[in-house]
């Protein structure tokens, strides 16, 4: 007799399933064309966060032991190389200096806007995106560190991607090989080529040319578009970013082209490259602030900053 | 109708709901991540064709729900697809006698593929297309790894027969 009445009648279900599934297509209609709905993403991001972060203890706690035993002798000498580096870099950090405030000196007589230096935040990779066809990650520096969405993100001096979504602790990432990424390029290498040659007006002419690198959605590979047929291009050529956009900072390097197909009587090449980020191995990244958004300009800051470095190599002078 | 099936502890289907999730979350190599089960959507499937009196179409929406934020996918997919697999299991449950593995396989190819394809259309509407045959492995895997996620899901309740009470 219970079981009748405890059974779950189909009207009940048939009814709680067309309500649900009508505020499953309303949600997902005002979050593909509105912001209204990101606080709440924010929300369960920020929820769920304890529990991404505890699966992947084990995991980051392995790497890191691993990390810790591998022989003395090797991190030893990486060590001793990694401070002779340090310390080239110390002095060419210097040249920078004086070039910077040079700058600044010369963009004053010019009565120019004055170009801000570049801010760095190291950040570590928390997580992969479980979604097999997309290119994301989370980082564990969110709106809290001052982090915004669309921030680019760097890997050693390559670009890395921009933030797509942001929670208090923590930012996903979208890579350059995300299918919904792209990011506009500039052959880096044919102007090499070209400086060899003396014809100065194709020099003139390559200078603009250039690609839209799409992300492909598969491992460290891109798709550069919009190559003319005639264009100058080789395997091995290195696109960097143009700046074009106004989101990535110009002169990064992006990609090294690996592929290049060409129909004849089509307008354009198919060109595959590689991303120069290696994004199987990257396990720390940068975000940075260009001068886009740093619109509070403070002249001030490279010429107090040489002061304190010249006051830095006294102190190491008199020791 | 031979067997009484009834929960080991309060609270284990939500136990066994968070268990899939951490399937769902743990780091993979790249090559293995197309080979992913959906977790989630076998826990209740699971639960749907055992004890399809205590399952609840609304926990299966939030878990849809956490799903997507989990993915990064537009709020509401996974909570609709979700919300389908259990209706589609609860309805199609009366016309299979679901001891019989092959059945059980029927039930599961039917439901998870009409959850992918869901997930598939709304992810080429909103211009993420896969775009890759590739996209249905998962459906296989789901399939090949249900025995032994079914025999793990089992320690979630207990299973007694009706003799075993006299």
């Amino acid at each position: 007799m219970n079981d009748i009445f405890d059974h779950n009648p189909q009207g009940s279900l048939l009814f709680k399933f067309i309500l649900l599934a009508s505020i499953s297509a309303t949600v997902m209609v005002f979050d593909y064309r509105d912001t209204v709905l990101y606080p709440v993403r924010t929300t369960l991001t920020m929820i769920t966060y304890p529990f991404k972060y505890a699966v992947n203890l084990p995991f980051d706690t392995y790497e890191y032991l691993v990390d810790y035993f591998s022989e003395h002798k090797k991190m030893a000498s990486e060590n001793r190389q990694l401070r002779s580096t340090l310390d080239l870099y110390v002095a060419r950090n210097q040249k920078y200096h004086s070039i910077a405030e040079e700058n600044i000196r010369l963009r004053k007589q010019l009565h120019a806007i004055p170009r801000m230096g570049e801010e760095l935040l190291l950040a570590q990779i928390l997580s992969v995106s479980g979604n097999t066809f997309r290119r994301k990650v989370t980082i564990n520096r969110g709106a809290n560190d001052h982090l915004y969405t669309g921030q680019v993100i760097i890997a050693g001096k390559n670009i890395y991607g921009q933030i797509d979504s942001i929670a208090p602790d923590s930012a996903e990432v979208m890579q350059l090989t995300d299918i919904d990424h792209a990011i506009h390029v500039v052959n880096k290498t044919v102007l090499k080529r070209r400086k060899k040659s003396t014809d100065k007006e194709t020099k003139i002419k390559e200078q603009g040319r250039g690609a839209l690198a799409v992300g492909t959605g598969k491992t460290n590979l891109l798709e550069l578009r919009n190559i003319e047929a005639n264009m100058d291009i080789k395997k091995g050529d290195i696109y960097v970013s143009s700046g074009l956009g106004k989101l990535y900072p110009p002169g990064y390097p992006v990609a090294v082209v690996s592929s290049i197909e060409y129909n004849s009587g089509d307008s354009f090449m198919k060109v595959m490259a590689r991303t120069l980020t290696d994004f199987t191995q990257t396990r720390e990244v940068l975000a940075i602030w260009h001068n886009k958004n740093m619109i509070v300009a403070n002249e001030e800051e490279p010429e107090s900053q040489l002061k304190k470095n010249k006051a830095n190599e006294k102190s190491t002078l008199k020791k | 109708m031979g067997n009484s099936v009834s929960l080991r502890f309060t609270g284990a289907i939500i136990a066994s709901v968070i268990f899939s999730f951490l399937l769902l979350l743990l780091p993979l190599p790249d090559e293995w991540l197309l080979w992913r089960p959906e977790w989630v959507a076998l826990t209740f499937i699971y639960w749907c064709l055992k004890l399809p009196k205590k399952i609840s179409i609304v926990l299966a929406w939030i878990a849809g729900l956490f799903i997507d934020v989990f993915h990064g996918s537009i709020l509401g997919q996974h909570a609709l697809s979700m919300v389908i697999v259990v209706f589609m299991s609860l309805r199609l449950l009366p016309r299979l006698s679901i001891s019989i593995l092959w059945h059980q396989y029927a039930l599961i190819f039917l439901v998870l593929g009409t959850y992918l394809l869901i997930n598939l259309w709304i992810m080429a509407a909103t211009g993420n297309n896969p775009a890759t045959w590739l996209y249905w492995l998962t459906l296989f895997s789901s399939l090949l790894i249900w025995p032994l996620y079914s025999w793990v899901l089992s320690f979630f309740h207990i299973e007694r027969s009706r003799f075993d009470e006299f």
